[in-house]
């Protein structure tokens, strides 16, 4: 057989083992490459940042999505619950999918096991699972009264009783909507109550879904998105370069740290805030191994037309 | 004890669902089945008590709002979609359901089109809006197939068919980055959680 032949039918199995170890290797072994910050994540943190410790204000979280994507999903959702704890955020979550909403009380709680002062119906309330049917009716209602459209927390008590709701109404008081999810791109947020009351909306996808969002980013009626890993990385990395060290956001500096010449060391951070980070360097690994595949596949496919053009020839 | 007996669980399920990779076998299948099971084994009794104890069993029976009667009864309509002889009664409850699709419709048009209309028409001042003016004409071209693409028409549709070839480039290249986060997750899993190298 010869060697054009034998790579157009190498068992795929070899290539599972390669990705494989490309994967596991980068993890054990983290390489530090950098995480560059882009304009869609920055404008995020900065618009998030922006309320930091204000009572009258609050951000919005909506777990639209199952465990299946919580690998590219649930780094980001940590980042921003800890952005919103260290910088006194107030923080609401909800899930329209009966999936979604352990996936709310797991990522609070394993921020929150780092933030004792952080208290429940105080500084953050989870309105829990709310049923799918519900979910237009609801977006709808919250631009009139929050309390009166959600009308309960994930533990059953009303929301007008709950002191984190004193100077909070409606969408006024909402600085950003923020859907997490696997798919769909912030559709029912930009499409009912961007128009109708004027709130922002940023989301967080999936990186397949990534490439839909430009064009409402550049519309504006996305004020921001985080695309899959890299997405997550970024945000992971503000929070790290700002928020932990108690700095108000500034582009240029987002910018001198993030994409000068040393990597932000990574070696006192706990591990589940910098997961995406860690990930993106195996990330980064497995894509340079994809493309060596594609360009040696095609080698492989010239080769093997160009031998047997000969063979007809002869 | 039980998060210990959880993640071994979860290992071994994770494996089972590799296991594909090397050839179909029993092992998967079991893993598959288990996790359809699971999912809506899970998803029943949430949306029972969280959809219909609060919004439909309550009001009606508890707070005696008899109005709710109406929904009530269009919704259960549904369920004789397991009959033979009343399965077409169904069909009113989809078409009331349809017809609340449509109320989504004008505001649908408004977000994915008017606005998406104006931001193609802004002054061409700077390189970015000259060229999704230039690759928004010449796709709308490529698909206008009253007219044969040959000539100078043709070559201009050949403009949109690039601009295409980008686009689909940039969504596999994400698509491949988020098969490859997914695979990360999980053997991040067995790494950190399972056998404690991270």
């Amino acid at each position: 057989m010869r060697f054009s032949e034998s790579l157009q039918k190498l068992d795929r199995r070899y290539i599972y083992i390669v990705v494989a170890l490309a994967v596991i290797i980068p993890l054990i072994f983290p390489l530090g490459l950098k995480t560059y910050t882009t304009t869609p994540v920055e404008d995020l943190y900065r618009h998030i940042d922006a309320i930091a410790g204000r009572d009258d204000k609050a951000i919005l979280i909506d777990f639209y999505h199952d465990p299946s994507v919580m690998p590219e999903l649930y780094p980001m959702e940590i980042a921003l619950i800890r952005h919103c704890f260290i910088r006194k955020i107030k923080l609401f979550t909800i899930s329209f999918w009966p999936t979604g909403a352990p996936i709310i009380e797991m990522a609070l709680s394993e921020v929150k096991e780092d933030f004792p002062d952080i208290k429940a119906n105080v500084d953050y309330c989870n309105f829990g699972f709310k049923p799918n049917a519900l979910t237009i009716p609801i977006i709808l209602g919250m631009g009139d009264d929050i309390a009166k459209a959600v009308e309960t927390n994930s533990e059953g008590s009303k929301l007008e009783d709950l002191p984190i709701m004193k100077n909070i109404k409606n969408y006024d008081n909402i600085q950003i909507v923020m859907q997490i999810s696997g798919s769909t791109s912030g559709y029912l947020w930009y499409t009912y109550a961007r128009p109708r009351f004027g709130v922002d909306v940023g989301v967080g996808v999936t990186a397949v879904m990534a490439a839909d969002t430009y064009p409402f980013l550049q519309t504006g009626q996305l004020l921001g998105s985080m695309g899959g890993l890299k997405g997550a990385a970024e945000y992971e990395k503000l929070v790290d370069i700002f928020a932990m060290k108690g700095l108000d956001y500034s582009k240029k500096k987002a910018r001198d740290i993030a994409w000068g010449s040393k990597q932000y060391s990574l070696s006192n951070i706990p591990y589940k805030y910098k997961k995406a980070r860690i990930g993106m360097d195996a990330q980064a690994v497995v894509h340079v191994l994809i493309i060596l595949f594609i360009v040696i596949g095609n080698i492989g496919y010239f080769l093997d037309k160009r031998a047997e053009k000969r063979k007809y020839v002869k | 004890m039980t998060e210990i007996i959880g993640i071994w669980i979860a290992a071994f399920l994770t494996l089972c669902m590799f296991s594909f990779l090397y050839k179909d076998n029993p092992f998967y299948k079991f893993a598959e089945h288990l996790f359809v099971g699971c999912s809506m084994g899970y998803a029943i009794p949430l949306t029972w008590y969280n959809a219909f104890i609060p919004y439909a069993y309550n009001p009606l029976f508890l707070k005696k709002e008899y109005i709710l009667i109406i929904p009530f009864i269009i919704g259960m309509m549904y369920w004789l979609r397991f009959s033979g002889k009343f399965s077409w009664v169904s069909r009113y409850p989809i078409a009331f359901s349809m017809g609340i699709v449509g109320m989504g419709v004008p505001m649908s048009m408004h977000a994915n089109v008017l606005v998406q209309m104006r931001s193609m028409m802004l002054p061409l001042n700077n390189i970015n809006t000259i060229l999704i003016f230039i690759g928004t004409v010449s796709i709308l071209c490529y698909f206008f197939f009253s007219k044969a693409h040959t000539g100078a028409y043709g070559k201009f549709t050949s403009i949109g068919i690039w601009f295409m070839m980008v686009g689909f480039g940039a969504s596999f290249g994400y698509t491949v980055m988020a098969r490859i986060s997914l695979l990360i997750g999980r053997i991040e899993f067995l790494l950190e959680e399972w056998l404690h190298l991270l």
